[in-house]
Order: structure tokens, then sequence, then C-alpha cells
């Protein structure tokens, strides 16, 4: 009768039946003078599988005539993979397909500080040239103040904001080119591979691009601008729009008339509506190239299939702008978990690790264009430098081109793990979303209320409110983790400029101001308190921040039997169920005891008798199979 | 079927709740054991083994093991290089595009939030049969009906030598069981059906087929399209895609 | 009688009176043929929609609404959009559209289908008790939420194919929709083919003869059957290689080349050319309504399920809502044109529009309100469509409160007076053609005031 091979390490689980144990030890005994016997069905199989979920692919030929042999090792198989990137990849993507950290077009950032258009006017030769420029751009020539930065007068069209030309292009002079344009190496030429095809050739499409020309503003490589203030007067209704432009000239509007002459940083918001002298930086590293002047312009050729790694791409695409960004948003998670499986980290810091994993897009992305989403009405509360979720004087010198170099770094106090990443951040883009998935994916728990009526009420407390308190009685104080964490956004509000309560904003609600109703709620306002969005369940959990959510469930009891769910269930292709109880309490013990690591965790599991010799044979032709 | 001590439990709570004091004594007596004795005990089970393994049903290679397996089968090249060597000098009639092809193939989409499939459907066989198909003829092409053939540690679907004429049902076995590990991950003897048979009887049948006076043209020579046959065959399997 | 225990538990006094009154509604539908020539198309607009635009339309700013206007959407491609009356300086809502004739008023983002009420069944008020995406798409289909994360019970679709779809080629085919095939009992025929897409459907089902030719394939697949078959006979859970066996003979069918031209994306646009499919958001769909119709036209599938979408418009692209409404309610209003255009493929005289049954839904609609980024959020409400012959049309039902856009009480159910679930709606859909709903659903009644 077969059996298992005597010297075969083959590890033996508390939970093997002492009938099979007997079986087996007799086996080892009649077969103890036979230095070749064959592998059982059942071992060949657990075998593939592991080489499935450990290495990522079918057994080779090699490895499995190793595998045939009497000495060959299971567990020192076992233990190569667990430190490969094989079995990174797999834990990576069972709690991908848990978060699906991944965006598509839905989500854009454009902001107007970031987004550079190009326009094709004939050069004074009367052939197509490009010429780069941001919409909303200030110049101090009111002729070209808030457009692009040559007039109808001298290329003979002009264009609106979505890129709609009137009129025909006709030569511009050279002196006057000269006088508003220049020309500049611009960062993304040393990422060709990564460029649209359009975006390589010059106007002609023949010449290969090795630098483009830009309006002069836009060009700037200043770091910070003044803030511009025109005096203009709003025009006489029904007055044309001089200089034959179609779009109107801009007026001064609060900001500028607050704050008229001052400093700012020229990478936010305010920096391409408000300055004159505020541009793209050197080699216009604070914006995204474009092949186009309308909203969504191609610029880039990316994978688009990359579930074998961005290296290997099963397919790439011409795809826009915005795209770079979320790529390298979604390369982050991804790394981020592999990383935390690879090197066998606690893995609590999925959720709490200040650390995270960058390249060159990623630093350029934090560095400069992260703050351009920032402040809008948060001047009003002297907020005009944005404080970011990751500590850009922590990022290492990464050029934006070096998209294959990555290098772990801090990320600075506010950072925790993935909830503060921009891909969570967007792809969970209210405070609820993110506290709910969290909710779901690390304490395998759900807001289900099968039952509940929800009536009309008055009452504006979701915590109290009846029916809808059902879950949020649970949801608004998590939620409430994130009030700091602008939606669809990563902009920290800090609590110095944002208190919870906040005297500035407190007034009749149905006098708010705009400033105040941006950042404070209306319905927890009154002339006595002005409480911040989404704080109003808890105010100390606002202040706690994301790390303060990260930190409440990681120390959980749900958090440990729900790594020990997930895990189990995809490599199982199963849930556990309650036939499951002794493994899943052993697991967790292995978990827990093990510091939290994935590794012991993985290693557990693929000796369980679950794992290992579960077979789907009714038991006649299992005893078949075994030559039992 | 009852045993004794519920009964007894049961006489027990009845006499108490009527507050007999005989009841009392009969609750207090000593309750019997329950009977322990294994199966094999038990008559004609002395020599049965028990079964007591856990039972699962078959898990779905995951959408990218299977394209890694196609990868590596293919002799370790890149997704997109794989893709052009699929199509070759055919354009799209052996091949596509991976794109065409993830989806079908039970690949998640967390841009889109579709779930991974776990389970197999008519499109996602038929998807099986598209791209096994393609392996299974560039393979074919490659390691067979080439000329010198490549050395066998550098054939990764046909790594044996075909026989010079039609092959013996045993020649055939070695030469299968050769594939079968390379697919399925064990001997093709310790196969739970007649496989061996199965696949000599569709290798034989091929081959005639493709010998026949006015067979239809075909890249292949007969003997190759056999065991491409054969590599159809095990490319699509049940078993190539569950483990 | 036949309640199962929830019902049961649930009833309290009236439940012998309450089951007895529609026991001879579904006797009188209990008709086991009646589904055979019908067929089904199960529409899910993903995101969830905003129903003041289309179903439940608001123009005036009351209570917690704000209504679509000039200045948060896109209004100029609206084409029944007509300005309404001023919200804020220079600001203006719509006008609702009712046609001449129609008892259903539309919101500005109909599109062609408004013109075509008599057609259609409105349903508003619908509790769907959850603002999750999964959770609502799952509850939206199948009339359950999810269960630790786990779909319970079987999508309408299944239902449907399982009832009158077996002998069909394609029994079921699922494009994007959140089918789900739960259950030892069903036939395993019904499991709905679950593909991204049309296009990508052809090429999987292309072959070439270059090397070997169909014979070859099909001795190939004649001995993996084989090999399914037997290993499902020594398999403690013989599901799955039983699965394989039934799929490989539908694969079979499906490689014939009759079949390769309907999943074939240019060929239908060319056998259906009326489908705009250069719409800006859902013209990648509208190859699957003509997939519906083909398809229909050759007798091969009983239900197809699609979703389009995205609606989940949170942030400034709310300002497209209007618009991928439109688009996807002008495409429904050519697919009815379609539908009245093509003869039945098994009842002589009839056309497809007669016996086809459209059921359009959504995991829930959007908060009335607009948020701080100027889109709308989610919120626990939702309306549907049907355009069935079998339901009264040129009709709404249900309703929510006018303040606040929640679910108001439509009707006296088993459980007391409530608005109505999706699985209300699930069940009343399949009740509609005879089938029992308590076969496959926990919850759901069928709602008599909804049927002809």
């Amino acid at each position: 009768m077969g059996g298992i091979p005597c010297g075969t390490v083959f590890a033996m689980t508390s939970d093997m039946k002492r009938p099979l144990l007997v079986a087996s030890v007799l086996a080892l005994t009649a077969t103890a003078s036979s230095a070749d016997a064959a592998r059982t069905l059942t071992e060949y199989r657990y075998f593939r599988a592991l080489s499935v979920d450990l290495a990522g692919r079918l057994p080779s030929r090699a490895e499995l005539a190793a595998f045939e042999k009497p000495e060959f090792d299971v567990d020192k198989w076992i233990d190569a993979q667990l430190v490969g990137k094989a079995y990174a990849d797999r834990l990576r993507r069972a709690y991908m397909d848990l978060l699906r950290l991944d965006i598509g077009n839905t989500f854009a950032f454009r902001p107007a500080t970031t987004v550079l258009r190009r326009q094709t006017i004939l050069g004074p030769d009367g052939k197509k040239i490009y010429v780069y420029y941001r919409n909303g751009q200030r110049r101090s020539r009111e002729a070209t103040d808030g457009v692009f930065c040559l007039t109808k007068a001298e290329v003979g069209v002009a264009w609106t904001t979505a890129g709609v030309a009137f009129g025909d292009l006709k030569a511009v002079d050279a002196a006057v080119l000269a006088a508003n344009t220049v020309t500049v190496k611009p960062w993304w030429l040393g990422a060709e591979s990564w460029l649209a095809p359009e975006m390589l050739t010059d106007a002609d499409g023949t010449t290969k691009t090795t630098e483009v020309r830009v309006c002069k503003e836009e060009a700037s490589t200043a770091s910070t601008g003044t803030v511009f203030w025109t005096g203009r007067k709003a025009p006489v209704a029904g007055a044309p729009i001089p200089y034959d432009r179609v779009q109107a000239l801009p007026l001064d509007d609060g900001y500028a008339n607050t704050n008229k002459g001052k400093t700012v940083a020229c990478d936010h918001a305010t920096a391409v509506t408000h300055t004159t002298d505020c541009g793209c930086g050197p080699s216009l590293e604070r914006c995204m190239p474009a092949a186009g002047n309308n909203v969504e312009p191609v610029a880039f050729t990316l994978p688009s299939g990359s579930m074998l790694g961005i290296e290997r791409p099963t397919s790439t695409e011409k795809t826009t702008q915005s795209a770079w960004d979320r790529l390298w948003w979604g390369q982050e998670a991804v790394r981020y978990l592999e990383w935390l499986a690879r090197d066998d980290r606690d893995f609590r810091e999925v959720l709490t690790g200040k650390s995270t994993l960058v390249n060159g897009p990623l630093v350029q992305f934090y560095k400069h264009q992260a703050p351009a989403s920032c402040c809008g009405n948060g001047w009003y509360f002297g907020y005009d430098k944005p404080e970011g979720l990751v500590d850009s004087s922590k990022l290492p010198a990464l050029a934006p081109t070096d998209a294959a170099n990555w290098k772990l770094t801090d990320r600075g106090p506010n950072a925790s793990g993935i909830l503060t990443m921009p891909v969570f951040l967007t792809k969970y883009g209210t405070r609820r979303g993110r506290a709910h998935v969290l909710y779901n994916v690390f304490q395998c728990r759900q807001f289900v209320a099968e039952d509940v009526k929800l009536e009309p009420s008055t009452e504006p407390d979701l915590t109290k409110r009846p029916g809808c308190s059902t879950c949020h009685a649970t949801l608004e104080p998590m939620s409430a983790y994130f009030a700091r964490v602008l939606e669809s956004d990563w902009t920290w509000l800090p609590p110095a400029l944002f208190p919870a309560n906040s005297d500035k904003c407190k007034s009749d609600p149905l006098k708010m101001s705009g400033a105040c109703k941006s950042f404070y709620d209306p319905s927890f306002t009154s002339t006595s308190k002005s409480l911040l969005r989404g704080a109003y369940s808890s105010a100390a959990n606002a202040d706690a921040g994301p790390s303060g959510l990260a930190s409440k469930i990681a120390t959980s009891p749900e958090f440990s039997s729900c790594v020990v769910s997930n895990v189990s269930a995809s490599f199982l292709g199963r849930p556990l169920g309650t036939d499951d109880a002794e493994m899943r309490a052993r697991l967790e013990k292995t978990f827990v005891d093990g510091g939290y690591k994935l590794r012991a965790l993985v290693k557990a599991l693929v000796h369980e008798a679950a794992y290992r010799t579960a077979n789907n044979l009714k038991s006649d032709a299992w005893r078949e199979t075994e030559g039992k | 079927m009852f045993t004794k001590r519920p009964q007894l439990a049961l006489l027990a709570l009845l006499v108490g709740c009527a507050r007999d004091p005989s009841a009392t004594e009969a609750a207090s007596e000593p309750q019997p054991t329950v009977p322990s004795s294994s199966a094999s005990d038990l008559p004609g089970h002395g020599s049965l083994a028990q079964d007591n393994t856990p039972k699962e049903g078959p898990r779905l290679l995951p959408a990218e093991v299977y394209i890694q397996a196609y990868l590596d089968i293919f002799g370790g090249l890149s997704p997109m290089a794989a893709e052009l060597a699929s199509r070759g000098k055919e354009g799209s009639a052996l091949f596509d595009a991976w794109r065409d092809y993830t989806a079908s193939l039970g690949m998640p989409d967390y841009e889109k939030d579709i779930a991974r499939n776990g389970q197999t459907n008519a499109m996602m066989l038929a998807t099986f049969e598209r791209v096994g198909i393609a392996l299974c003829d560039r393979a074919a092409e490659r390691e067979l009906d080439t000329t010198p053939r490549p050395a066998l540690d550098k054939r990764t679907v046909f790594a044996f030598e075909p026989t010079p004429a039609a092959p013996t049902e045993a020649e055939f076995a070695t030469r299968f069981d050769v594939m079968h590990r390379i697919f399925i991950g064990y001997p093709a003897a310790m196969a739970e059906t007649p496989r061996s048979k199965r696949f000599f009887d569709l290798y034989t049948s091929t081959v005639a087929k493709h010998s026949a006076k006015g067979a239809p043209a075909s890249g292949l020579s007969p003997q190759s399209a056999g065991w491409a046959a054969v590599c159809y065959g095990l490319v699509r399997h049940p078993e190539f895609h569950t483990y | 009688m036949n309640l199962d225990r929830r019902s049961f538990l649930k009833c309290l006094g009236g439940c012998g009176a309450a089951a007895a009154a529609s026991a001879p509604l579904l006797r009188a539908f209990a008709d086991p043929t009646a589904g055979q020539d019908e067929f089904f198309v199960l529409i899910h607009a993903q995101g969830g929609w905003d129903v003041t635009m289309w179903a439940d339309p608001r123009w005036e700013q009351k209570g917690l609404v704000d209504p679509a206007t000039t200045k948060n959407s896109d209004t100029a491609i609206l084409k029944k959009w007509k300005d309404g009356p001023e919200i804020e300086a220079g600001e203006r809502s719509f006008v609702p559209y009712q046609p001449a004739g129609s008892k259903i008023v539309f919101g500005p983002a109909i599109g062609d289908l408004g013109d075509k009420f008599d057609r259609l069944t409105v349903i508003n008020g619908i509790a769907v008790n959850t603002v999750s995406h999964p959770d609502g798409t799952v509850f939206a289909a199948t009339g359950r939420h999810l269960a630790g994360g786990r779909v319970p019970a079987s999508s309408v679709d299944t239902i449907l194919a399982n009832e009158f779809g077996t002998k069909q080629i394609l029994p079921a085919v699922s494009l994007r929709f959140p089918s789900s095939f739960i259950g030892s009992t069903l036939d395993r025929r019904a499991m709905p083919l679950m593909v991204d897409g049309i296009g990508s459907m052809g090429r999987s089902l292309a072959r070439t003869n270059l090397n070997l030719g169909a014979d070859d394939r099909q001795a190939v697949t004649a001995l993996l059957s084989q090999e399914a078959t037997d290993l499902a006979a020594r398999a403690n859970d013989p599901t799955a290689m039983n699965g394989f066996a039934l799929q490989l003979a539908a694969l079979q069918r499906m490689t014939g080349a009759s079949m390769q031209s309907l999943f074939d994306a240019a060929k239908l646009q060319v056998a259906q050319p009326k489908f705009d499919y250069r719409a800006q958001y859902m013209g990648q769909f509208a190859v699957n309504a003509a997939f519906a119709v083909e398809s229909m036209k050759a007798n091969l599938v009983r239900s197809i399920a699609f979703g389009v979408g995205s609606f989940d418009t949170h942030n400034s692209n709310y300002v497209d809502q209007g618009q991928r409404q439109q688009e996807t309610f002008d495409m429904l209003a050519r697919l009815i044109e379609a539908l009245d255009a093509t003869p039945h493929p098994t009842r002589a005289g009839h056309k497809l529009s007669e016996h086809t049954h459209i059921m359009v839904v959504s995991e829930f609609c959007r908060t009335p309100q607009i948020n701080q980024t100027g889109g709308r959020d989610h919120y626990p409400n939702g309306s549907a469509l049907i355009i069935s012959p079998k339901f009264r049309s040129n009709t709404t039902y249900g309703k929510s409160d006018p303040e606040q856009l929640l679910p108001m009480a439509s009707g006296k159910f088993y459980d007391g007076v409530r608005a109505l679930t999706p699985a209300d709606l699930i069940a009343t859909f399949v009740g509609a053609f005879g089938v029992d709903p308590r076969k496959y659903m926990r919850d759901g009644e069928v709602i008599k005031e909804l049927l002809r």
C-alpha cells in the first residue's frame, strides 16, 4: 500500500485523525525499505496548489522531478517561496481583491495649476508650431490675462475654456512670439517610453521634440509669487469683450482684494489664478503635459493591464494627462502591500504605517502637484500653505521620470498606512465611504439594516435619527476620523486653523459665509457653535485623524480574526465556516503570537488539512487514488 | 436512533416535574457510557482505510496564474511579446490581444469594481480554447515541425522525441506522460480516468484524419497535428484550470 | 397556501386572508408555459442615479431638495429641458416634462423615452435601506442584502433563465450585470454567462482552421466532456465538473458560424443602426442593446442583463448626470422601436415587443442636496422603470416624501404598511409570469396593482 515515503519531512498537524495517523505510520513502516516510493495523488496536487499559491505559477518539470525524489523537503521549499516576490504578489492580490484600489477616469485630478494645454498656431514662417500654456494663467498684459499668451490679433484665433476656436490662424510675428514665449526642455522628454506618440514630435509630425515652446509666465521657475490685483471694474452689461477675446477679462475676487501683494507659494491652487509670476517651475516639473487644448487631452501611453506587474503589462493604451497620477497612486498601494508581505512586516502597518514607497512620479506628485488642490476658501482661515498628509521634506530626490526606482520613505506624522494614500482617499472619496470600507475589510463587518424604516425627520444627528441610527451610530464616529481630510482629496485641515468648533463661523446658519460653509456644517451651526463638517459625532476622533482610526481598528479584537478570515478565504477559495472554528483559532493564535506577521499565518495555513489534504473525492475514489 | 442516555434524562425530567421522590432516585443512578468502538471493529471495515480528509470543491486557477502559466509554457516571454508571437504572421487568426481575453478569463477590474470570477462559464471555456489553440499550435510549429528541433531541455510542451512511425499505445503513453506532468502536474498513470487511452485514441484519429486523402490543408504535419490535439485536450482540461 | 417560515412568522393576524387573496393571482398566472416565448431584458444603472432628473422630478428648492439647475447641470444638451423657476439670480431649475396624455410626470433627462409614456411603468419610493454600492447592487438584483459580504440569493435573470430558459442555447447572458447563481437545486444551464462586453465575446469565439479544423476541436471537446463527466461521478461535490460538462456542450453550439456574428460588435451595429453607438457616456453599452434584439430574434437567449453607467456623480461630474440619463433613456427608446419592428421568432404574426419585458433598476439614488464639490452623494431611496405588456403602463407607483426624498409607504404588505423594496419589485416581475417568488426569494411580495 502506498503512503508517505520515509525520510520525507511532511508536517503533521494536530487535527489529523488517529486512524489516518495509524495508517500513515503503518505505511512508513511497510515502505521503510523502499527508497523511491511514489508520491500519492494528494501529494502531487498539494505541490501544485503550493506552486499556484506561493510561486504564482505551475510547478516546472524540474521542480516536479525534484519533488518526486524522496529527499525533497516540502517544508524547505515552502519556506523558500515565502520570501519570494510571487508570495508577496499573492497576498497583495488577496487584499486588492477586497480594497480594489484603482481608479478609472471617473476621477480626474486636473487642477488648473498643473494642467498644461498645447495650442497649435502658425509660426513666423507660416508653419504650425506648438505652444504650451495654462488655462486661467494671470498675465500682466491685459489682453492675454487669464487666457493664452498671444491675442487674436497676433495669431488669428481666440479660444474658449473648452478649446473651441474662433477665427482663422495666421502667422505670428517673430518678435511678438519671442516677447511672449520661451523654449524649455520639459521633464517629460526624459520619459519618452511613457508618452503618447503625439508628444514625441513637433507640429510638423516628423521632427523629434527636444524642447517645447511655452508661454513665458508658465516657464517661470519661481517658488513664490505675488497676489495680482488689477483694480478692474466689472464691465457694463452688454459691453463687448475687449481685445477681441472670447473669454471675459478676469476680475479681482475676494481673495485678491484681501491679499493683494501678498506672497504665496507657486505650487498650490491660488498660484495660477492669482499671480503672474508663478509658473510650472524648473523643467516645467509642476505641470503635466498634453497633446491638445481641450479639457482632457491625450498625453501618455500607459499600461492598461498590469495584473502581472507594471513592468510586464498585457496591454498599453494611449491615455489622458490625469491618468499618469492615477497610475502611480495605484502603484503606491500595490508596492506598499507587497512590501508588507515580502518584508514580513507587522501587518497592522497596512493601517498604521508611517512609511510608503515612492518613485520619481510619486515624488513629483507629492512635492509639486498634491498641494494644487489646496486651499480654496481656506485662505479665510489663514490656510494658504497646504499641510499635506505627506511631509514632502522627507521625500527622496528622484526625477519625475525615474519610474522604476522605488524608495522607502517616511511620510511624517499625519500619514497612516493606506488610509492616507491618494488612491484610497479618492477611491473612497467620502468620509463615510472611507470608514465603511475599513469596517468591511479590516473588521469583517457590514452595515446592513434589513428591516429599518426610514421616516422623514429633521434630526441632523444621524446617530440619533430614527432608522438611520442603526448604522450611523457606529459609522458617524468612524467617519469623524476623516473630518480633517478633505473629501475626494488629501488636503489636511490642521486643528490650529480649523478647530472642531469654530468661533469664526458661529452664526445664524442661514447667514453663513461661503467660506465657512466650505468647512463647517450649517446643520450644526448656530450663534453658539459651528462644528467642522464630519466632526459632530466626535471632535476627539476628528482631531485624532486617520491614524486614530487606524489604531482603533488595528487594536480591535476583530482585526486579527478578520485577517485570518480574509487570507484563509483567499487561499481556500471559500469563506471560513463554523466547522473551521478550531483551525481559525489556531491560525489566529499563530498570527497574533507571531507579531501579526503574515508569513507565519500563511505557512501555518498551507499546513492545515483544509489546505493540504482536502480533496473532492468520494471516499471510495479517495481510497483508490491513495492506494488504500 | 435514540441512545439510552437521552431517554433516561427525559424520563428523569418528567418524573422530576411530578415531584415523585422515586424519580430523584432514578435520576441519580449512574448513567451508562456511550459505547465506543472504532469503524475497524465493524465487519468488513477492518481493512478499509477511513477517509477523514476534508472535502472541498476545486478552486479555479486565478487568471494571473493562468496567464503566467501560458507565458511559461510559451517559453518565458513577457505578455506583450507572447501576444506578438502568438499572432505570428497570421494577424488575428490565432490570437487577438490579451485585453480581449482578460475579462472572460475572470480577471477582476479594480477600476470598474468588477470582482474576480471564481467559477467557469461557457465564455470562459471558449476563451480557454481560443488561447489554448494559439499556445499549442505555436508550440507544435516551434518544437515539432521545425528542422532541427530544439533540444529537449529547451522545449516547453513537446519535451520528447516523436516516434518515427505511428506510436504504439505504450510509446504514446510515455510521451503523453511528459505533457501530462507539464500541464496537470502529476503522472498520467495516476489519472482517475482512462486518460492515456482516451488521448491515444484522440491522437490516432487526428493523425488519421490529417493523413487521409483530401484532408484539409494544415500548417502542421499529420503527426504534429495529432500532438497538437493532445495539447488542446490538456490545456483545456478541467484539471489544468482547477487546483 | 404556501408560506415559507419567515413569512409565516411575520404574519400576525391577517396572514391567512392576505395569502388567500394573493393565491388566486398566482394560480391564475401559474401557467408553466407562461414565460416560454417571453424574453427578458434586465438593466442595471450602475452607481446610483439622480431620480429627481427623470422619475421623481423635483424642480423647487424645498426642504433638503436642491433641484437640478442651469448652474449645476449641463442643460444645453438635454432635449426636454425647459427653464423653470429661478432658484438664485441667474440660476433656473426646470419645467417638468409631461406630454399630452401622459399620467407620468418626467424630469428633463428622460429624453425620447418620455414620448413613449404609454409603454412605461415608473416605480418611485423604493426603500433600498443602503448606500453601499456593493450591497445596493446585490439588493437591486436579488432582493437580498449581502450577508457577510456574500451574495445570498440568485439574481432575477437567473430566476427567469431557470424557469423559462434552459432549452435556449444561452439561457442567460450577463454583461456587467450583478448576476448571481445560488443554490444547488437550480439547473446549471441557467447560470448566466457573465462577460465584460460583446466585443470581447466575439473574439473569444473566433476560430481558425489554420492547423486543426472544427472536427478536430470537436473531438477534443467530446473527450473533455467525457473526462468531466467521469470526474463528476467520482466527486464528492460534482457541481464544478458537471458545470464543465454543460459549459462544454454550450461552447460547441456557441462556436458555430451562425452564432459568431451575434458577438461581433461591428456586425451588430450594422444590423441595428438606430442605436447611438457614439453617445459620449452610454455609446459603449448600446451594442448590448443591439445584441439583445438580435439574439432574441434568433431565439438564442431567454434573458439578457447588462449594466450601464456610471451615474455615480459625487463631484463636479454631476454636471453630466442629465446627459448620462438621457443617453440611457434614448437607448431604451430605440430598443422599444427595434422590438416593435422585429418579428417574434416563434409566435407567428407577433412582434418581439409584445413578448419582451424590460426592467431597469439602480442600487440607490442620489442625495436631494448638492454637496460641497458640486455633486450628489448616495441616498437610500430608489426608482425603477418597467417596460412590459404584463404591467400597467402610463402609471407611476410609489412615492417619496416632498422634502427629503425618502421612500413613503406605498401599500399594505404582509408585514404592514410600508414602502416597497427591491424584493417586492423582483417578486412582482417574476410573479407576472406565474413564477412563485417563494421558490427563489426569502422576501418580496407580488404587487397586484402593478399588473394588468
